[in-house]
């Protein structure tokens, strides 16, 4: 078998490859200043809306994977999977991807 | 010189088996240099290779999908095969690791779920086949099988109604397969080890591996 040239790989599927979501960690800037939180304003849920708990059980090495992703992107956990499903069509408002933990303190 | 990528949509349906089995047959033969990119998050190949497999097989781990075309093509220079085991989720990965296949295999287990991302799966190796302006040659492997059950049977009847390309061969749910991924040994003798020279003869015959290993295998 031949050797392949592999060169045009990238540029042939780059747009079918940008449909996809990428496997690649997010990359948090390096900042020698601490975070500056900020205090997000949640609108509050329309009327009618019931909000509803929804768990689910996952193995202890994707749960750190999870955990470490989420912190990377500077998200919560809930955030980070919500923004997740919404690349897949889930509609998720933007209050939908707020730290609720914030609002708490 | 050639280079298979195991890919599906869906977890749990026997890609890192397959891999494993290729890798370990392959590795097995003397004078044959094998590699594999494991572009899963779970590395679950990394570990096996580095912790199990009793030949050498040189593994990268790269999740990365601007890296994984240089990446093939690197190994594909200095290696005999390449073996990409990619996520079980659609990814910009799994796409360039698609482009780069001179064969592209799809496991699907007994369930309904792995139908339906098997066959996305093959959708997406169709649309990698136009934008490439040539044919990515992709078969479904059935694994898992349990003959003579009625799933079995099912499963048959849903990837013929779907008009899949099947390869031949059948790997069923055999504790030798499992086995493999403590002991880093692929069978060679056995139902187990029949069925591995059965895959790899398809392998042969479908162009996925290089001329000198038909008659090996």
């Amino acid at each position: 078998m031949a050797k392949k040239d592999l060169a045009n790989v990238t540029a042939d599927l780059s747009a079918l490859a940008s449909s996809m979501p990428t496997q690649r960690p997010a990359v948090v800037p390096v900042t020698a200043e601490p975070p500056v939180l900020k205090v997000v304003a949640v609108p509050p849920t329309a009327k009618g809306e019931t909000i509803t708990q929804f768990s689910f059980g996952l193995r202890q090495e994707l749960r750190k994977q999870l955990s470490r992703l989420a912190a990377d992107a500077d998200m919560t956990m809930r955030a980070f999977v919500l923004n997740a499903l919404k690349e897949k069509g889930l509609s998720v408002r933007d209050d939908d991807l707020a730290d609720l933990r914030k609002e708490r303190r | 010189m050639s280079i298979i990528t195991v890919a599906t949509t869906k977890g749990g349906a026997g890609k890192t088996t397959l891999v494993r089995l290729i890798l370990a047959r392959l590795a097995a033969m003397s004078g044959l240099k094998v590699a594999a990119i494991d572009a899963d998050f779970n590395h679950t190949l990394t570990d096996w290779v580095t912790t199990a497999a009793k030949h050498p097989i040189t593994i990268r781990h790269e999740l990365d999908e601007t890296k994984i075309v240089p990446l093939a093509s690197e190994l594909h220079n200095s290696h005999d095969v390449v073996v990409i085991d990619t996520a079980g989720a659609a990814s910009q990965a799994t796409i360039f690791a698609i482009g780069c296949a001179d064969l592209v295999l799809v496991p699907i287990s007994p369930s309904s779920a792995d139908i339906v991302e098997g066959i996305k799966t093959i959708n997406l190796i169709k649309s990698a086949s136009m934008m490439l302006k040539r044919e990515v040659v992709a078969r479904v492997v059935l694994t898992a099988v349990q003959p003579g059950t009625n799933i079995a049977e099912h499963i048959e009847n849903e990837v013929a109604k779907a008009k899949l390309s099947v390869l031949k061969t059948r790997l069923h749910r055999l504790v030798a397969f499992q086995e493999m991924s403590f002991t880093g040994i692929a069978p060679t003798s056995g139902p187990a080890g029949h069925q591995v020279s059965n895959f790899l003869d398809d392998l042969a015959a479908l162009g996925g591996l290089p001329e000198s290993m038909k008659i090996a295998s």
